[in-house]
């Protein structure tokens, strides 16, 4: 095959020379150039790979014998494991980006242990796949050469352990703050920022407000540390204080938006069993691969669409619902359900260089199936969106629809209008019906025992 | 001297400087760990598994 037939560069791995993703006939590639071949067959030959894969920290691939994107700089193709939905550090939970904190360093130590070292700790190098937080740079790795410091030492305080501490001991949603640095937390805002308490913990006085007080002194010296200047014993100590710090950060939902809310709706129970059997009679017969729950609370409804074998996505805009649905999917371990924090009335825009290193949600689609379920009134009430671009915005994004209305005499929507003006006329199961049938061929309308709700199936035009 | 061959992130200079000063500190820990764990040894008590040989989740 010509080396460039239909290949696309992605534009999201520019930045490591030793390699790049590209996409060749839909199908993900990446390449491996001569200047990483040296470091690629110790990952391969120690064992070390074969070992981070049997632990579930680096995501397999094999090799092929499909030419390279770029022939010059060229070594070897490898094709790796496709992670079946790509997400990012300001769409986990605190569990979820703790985890992936515990892997990186994991996989450093381990690597280290046969005498490599990871050489990168970003956040977007891991990936959940199988429940499990997975490294999926297979390029990560370098020969480790003993003396050395960390390279990526500043790079994990920005990723991880900054945001995770003002996650811990300032407010769970500064989690955002990586959503505008995509090089992670300045530490120098994190310092300011973190309690005065977080000084009295080794670990963060050390990694986080006198490592950022040592950049702002050294900001514009330059320097070269003497080789042999860090021992290897020096380096395990490091990383077993990163990792000590990280694991006694914590973390518990309290007051949750929607904690109580399964408790304070007007459900019965017969109406709660009836919508679960019917999402998941529609996920069986529709058989979908990809299913996202947007506005999915704990999870309940998106495991009753992951029970037709879809690997489910499991959206909600309140942390703690996110947090307590992802302590379940690590429990019963499982493997195709990801719970993610996504707010659907602004969600996550691409960011980075040129707009193109992280996709914005609606890139990473279209889904299979979505489930819109007492979703309906926060999006046309609380958030004022007409119904005929609520409309568009799910045909958008997926091929069937399951979506539930909620009518105004629903005791939620007179809530959501006890404290405000009801300037939505149209908003009547008919008004719905005639937006909706405007982007979607009806399938099924069913009442939701004992409620005044209806379940639609619907297919986009 | 550089470190050979130069990283293609830049680990920073204050951060190099203040993660060599730090582990310096902390692998005195490591050492007196390894050192301490051999005197036990001498004396017939069982080193304790390291947990990062166990292959399983590392969450």
């Amino acid at each position: 095959m010509p080396a460039n037939s239909a290949s696309r560069q992605l534009s999201a791995s520019f930045r490591d020379p030793s390699g790049f993703l590209f996409s060749r006939n839909g199908i993900l590639y990446r390449q491996i150039n001569h200047a990483y071949s040296e470091d690629y067959a110790r990952l391969m030959d120690s064992g070390l790979y074969e070992k981070l894969v049997k632990a579930n920290l680096l995501i397999p691939h094999v090799e092929t014998d499909q030419a390279p994107a770029e022939s010059d700089a060229g070594f070897k193709v490898i094709q790796p494991e496709l992670a079946p939905f790509i997400s990012y550090p300001y769409e986990w939970s605190f569990s979820q980006l703790k985890d992936a904190a515990l892997a990186t360093l994991s996989i450093h130590k381990r690597a280290l242990k046969m005498g490599m070292s990871l050489k990168d700790a970003s956040a977007y190098n891991i990936q959940f796949v199988r429940g499990k937080a997975m490294l999926i740079d297979t390029l990560s790795f370098e020969v480790y050469k003993e003396g050395e410091p960390w390279t990526a030492y500043k790079q994990f305080c920005q990723h991880f352990l900054a945001p995770l501490a003002l996650m811990a001991y300032r407010d769970v949603r500064l989690s955002q703050l990586l959503r505008v640095y995509i090089d992670g937390v300045p530490l120098d805002l994190a310092s300011e920022l973190l309690p005065f308490k977080t000084k009295l913990n080794f670990g963060l006085l050390t990694h986080i407000h006198i490592h950022a007080g040592s950049q702002k002194r050294y900001s514009d010296k330059v320097v070269e540390p003497r080789k042999g200047s860090m021992s290897q014993q020096a380096m395990i100590g490091l990383i077993e204080s990163l990792e000590g710090t990280v694991k006694k950060l914590t973390w518990t939902p309290a007051g949750t938006e929607w904690g109580a809310y399964y408790d304070a709706t007007n459900y019965t129970d017969s109406a709660f069993e009836h919508k679960k059997q019917l999402v998941r009679e529609w996920a069986v017969e529709k058989k979908p691969s990809l299913v996202w729950d947007l506005g999915g609370n704990t999870g309940v409804f998106s495991r009753e669409a992951a029970t037709s074998g879809a690997f489910t996505v499991s959206f909600d805009i309140d942390p703690a619902a996110v947090e307590q649905n992802y302590q379940v999917v690590k429990k019963n371990k499982e493997q195709n359900l990801l719970p993610l924090v996504l707010d659907l009335t602004n969600p996550s825009p691409a960011i980075g260089w040129d707009h193109a290193e992280r996709d914005s949600f609606g890139q990473r689609g279209p889904a299979d199936m979505a489930l819109a379920l007492a979703v309906i009134h926060h999006l046309a009430i609380s958030n004022n969106v007409p119904l005929p671009q609520l409309a568009q915005f799910f045909a958008a994004r997926t091929k069937w629809l399951v979506i539930e209305f909620v009518p105004k005499s629903d005791s939620q929507v007179k809530r959501l209008l006890s404290s405000r003006k009801d300037i939505f006329p149209t908003y009547t199961r008919e008004g719905f019906e005639a937006a909706f049938l405007e982007q979607f061929i009806l399938h099924k309308a069913e009442h939701v025992n004992d409620s005044e709700r209806v379940l639609y199936l619907l297919e986009s035009r | 001297m550089h470190f050979s061959p130069l990283p293609y992130l830049d680990p920073g200079s204050g951060s190099l400087i203040i993660q060599i000063v730090i582990a310096a500190l902390l692998g005195i820990g490591v050492a007196v760990r390894a050192s301490w764990g051999s005197i036990k040894k001498l004396f017939g008590f069982k080193p304790k598994a390291d947990d990062d040989d166990t292959d399983g989740d590392a969450s």
